[in-house]
C-alpha cells in the first residue's frame, strides 16, 4: 500500500514538474547550446526537492500550506505583494498551459484552435468539479509517463555520451554569454516554479499527511522530481542531438513532438502528443488549484478539494474565476509558448518571497517541534535561497538584454 | 522597490515591443536564422512524410503553423523600415520567407502525399541551406 501511495505521488510530481515551460525551455536550450546546460537541470531538481520536502514536512506537522506560512511569517503587506506576484504569474502560467492543451488537441484533431480552447476550459472545469484528487493524479500522472518516449528518442538519436556527461559539469563554450545565462535562469525558474510548492504543500494538507507520512513525503519529492528532471534531461538531449545540428529552433509544441517522431516514427509522435497533452493538462489543474489555494490560505477562507463546493464556496469561486480569466487571456490569440517564457521569467522574480517563508517556518520549533530542519536541509536551503535571490535580480535584465532569448 | 520593479517590467515590455520597429543588421541576422530554421524543420517534416507513416492531421496542422510563421516574417520584412544600406537584403529575406511559406502551404494542402513531400524536401533544404 505504501508503495502504491509513493507511486501516486511520483506520478503527480511528474505531471506537475514537466509543464509547458519545461518542455519549451529544455528543448530550446538543447537546440541552442547542446548539452552544455544539463548541469542547470541538476541544480534545479535538487532545489525543488529540497524545498518540496520542506513544505511537505511543514504540511504534515503543522497542517499549514505555503501561503499560511507566507501570511504568518512575512506580514500582511509583504504577504500581499507576494500574493499578487504569485497570482499574476500563476494566471499567466495557467493561460499558457490551457493554450498548450488546445494546441495539442489541435495537433491531434485538426479542429479550430479557438474552439479547442473553449473545449479545454470546459473539460478542465468538469474534471476539477467531478474528479477526485486520486483520479486526477492517476489520469494526468500516468498520462505524463508517455513523455518517457523522449528518453527513448534521446537514446535512439545516439548522442555523444561523453559530451552529455561533460554537460553535467558547469562550463561555458559560447560567445553568447548573456543568452547562456538567460537560459540558465529560465531552466532554474522552470524547475522551481512557485506553483509546484503551492500545490504540493496544499495537497499534503488535503491528504491529511501526519508525521507518519514524513518518509512518504521525502520519497515523493526525491523520486518524483528526480523523474521529472530525468525527462528534462531527455528533452534537452533530443534538442542537442536532433535540432542543433540541423539549425532548427523548436518554438512550437509541434516541433517538440517532431523530436520524438524522427527517431521513433508515428508511435513516438502519438506518445509524445498524448504525453504533452496530459502533462500540460495536469499542470493546468495544478496551477488552477494553486491559485485558488493561495487566495483562500492568505485570506483565511475555507479551502480544499475534499470539501464540497458549498463547504468552501470562495475557494470554488476562486478557481472558477481563474479559469475564466485564463480563457480571457488565451482566447486573444496570444502565443502560449511565448506566454510561458514570460511566465517563467516573471516567476523567478517572485521566487524569494515564496521560498523564504518556507525556510523560516521549517526552522521554527513552535510550528515544527522536533521536525525542524536538520543541518543538511538548512545548508541546502540557505544556498538555494542565495541562488534564488541572485537569479531573481538578474532574470528581467537578462530577458531585456537577450530580447526574450532571441539573442 | 515596487517602483523599481514596475520600471523593470515596463522596460521589458518596451524592449520587446521595440522588436517590431526598424530592422538593423542584428535583427536581420536573427530573422534570417529563424527563417532558415523554419525551412530546415520543413525539410525534416517533409522527409518524415515522404519516408515513414506520419499522422496526416499532425502534418497538416504543423505545416500550417510553420506556414503562418514564415508568412509573418514575409509580411514584417516586406514592410518594416530598415537602417540604411540593408534595405535590399531585408526585402530579399522577405522574398525568401515567402518562398518558404509557399512550400509549407503546399505541404499543408496535401500532407498525405509522400510523392509531394519528397519533391518539397530538397526545396526546403535549398532555401534553408540545411545540413
Amino acid at each position: 500500500m505504501k508503495i502504491f501511495q509513493v507511486a501516486l505521488g511520483i506520478l503527480a510530481a511528474i505531471g506537475g514538474f514537466v509543464d509547458i515551460g519545461d518542455l519549451v525551455f529544455n528543448s530550446a536550450a538543447g537546440a541552442t547550446f547542446g548539452y552544455q546546460l544539463l548541469w542547470v537541470v541538476v541544480i534545479g531538481v535538487i532545489g525543488i526537492i529540497v524545498y518540496s520536502e520542506m513544505c511537505g514536512r511543514i504540511a504534515a506537522i503543522s497542517k499549514k500550506a505555503v501561503f499560511d506560512a507566507v501570511r504568518e511569517r512575512v506580514g500582511f503587506t509583504a504577504g500581499l505583494i507576494t500574493l499578487i506576484a504569485a497570482q499574476v504569474v500563476n494566471l499567466m502560467t495557467l493561460a499558457a498551459e490551457v493554450g498548450g492543451v488546445a494546441i495539442c488537441l489541435r495537433l491531434l484533431s485538426g479542429l479550430p484552435y479557438r474552439w479547442l480552447i473553449l473545449l479545454a476550459i470546459f473539460a478542465l472545469g468538469v474534471v476539477v468539479w467531478v474528479t477526485s484528487f486520486e483520479w486526477i493524479e492517476r489520469i494526468f500522472g500516468y498520462g505524463g509517463l508517455c513523455l518517457l518516449v523522449f528518453a527513448v528518442a534521446a537514446i535512439k538519436l545516439e548522442p555523444d555520451w561523453g559530451d552529455v556527461a561533460h554537460g553535467l559539469v558547469p562550463h561555458l563554450e559560447t560567445k553568447d554569454t548573456l543568452l547562456y545565462f538567460y537560459f540558465a535562469v529560465g531552466l532554474l525558474g522552470a524547475a522551481m516554479t512557485p506553483y509546484e510548492v503551492y500545490f504540493y504543500s496544499s495537497g499534503g494538507v488535503e491528504e491529511e499527511w501526519t508525521e507518519k507520512d514524513i518518509g512518504l513525503n521525502r520519497a515523493n519529492a526525491i523520486i518524483g522530481y528526480g523523474l521529472g528532471g530525468f525527462l528534462s534531461f531527455a528533452l534537452m538531449i533530443v534538442g542537442g542531438a536532433l535540432f542543433l545540428p540541423q539549425g532548427i529552433e523548436p518554438e512550437t509544441l509541434g516541433s517538440i513532438a517532431l523530436g520524438a517522431q524522427i527517431p521513433l516514427g508515428e508511435t513516438g509522435l502519438v506518445l509524445a502528443l498524448v504525453g504533452i497533452l496530459l502533462a500540460v493538462g495536469g499542470a493546468s489543474i495544478d496551477t488552477l488549484f494553486a491559485g485558488a489555494y493561495n487566495f483562500a490560505q492568505f485570506f483565511g477562507w475555507e479551502w480544499g478539494r475534499y470539501r464540497s463546493a458549498a463547504g468552501a464556496p470562495r475557494f470554488t469561486l476562486g478557481w472558477m474565476v481563474l479559469l475564466v480569466l485564463a480563457l480571457g487571456i488565451v482566447i486573444t490569440g496570444v502565443d502560449p509558448v511565448q506566454l510561458t517564457e514570460y511566465a517563467v521569467i516573471f516567476s523567478v522574480v517572485a521566487l524569494p518571497l515564496t521560498y523564504l517563508p518556507i525556510l523560516l517556518v521549517a526552522n521554527d520549533r513552535a510550528y515544527m517541534g522536533s521536525y525542524v530542519n536538520g543541518r543538511l536541509a538548512n545548508v541546502l536551503g540557505g544556498v538555494y535561497l542565495v541562488v534564488i535571490v541572485v537569479i531573481s535580480l538578474t532574470a528581467i535584465p537578462l530577458m531585456i538584454l537577450t530580447n526574450v532569448g532571441q539573442g | 522597490v515596487r517602483r523599481a520593479t514596475l520600471l523593470l517590467v515596463l522596460l521589458a515590455f518596451v524592449a520587446v515591443g521595440c522588436n517590431g520597429g526598424t530592422v538593423d543588421q542584428h535583427a536581420l541576422d536573427k530573422d534570417s536564422e529563424a527563417i532558415d530554421s523554419l525551412a530546415c524543420e520543413g525539410a525534416l517534416l517533409a522527409h518524415e512524410i515522404a519516408n515513414t507513416a506520419s499522422l496526416t492531421t499532425f502534418s497538416r496542422v504543423h505545416a500550417g503553423e510553420l506556414y503562418t510563421r514564415a508568412a509573418n516574417f514575409q509580411d514584417a520584412l516586406s514592410t518594416r523600415p530598415t537602417t540604411p544600406r540593408i534595405e535590399q537584403a531585408v526585402r530579399e529575406e522577405a522574398k525568401k520567407a515567402g518562398r518558404i511559406a509557399a512550400l509549407f502551404d503546399q505541404l499543408a494542402a496535401d500532407p498525405s502525399s509522400p510523392r509531394l513531400a519528397a519533391k518539397l524536401e530538397p526545396r526546403f533544404v535549398k532555401q534553408g541551406e540545411c545540413e
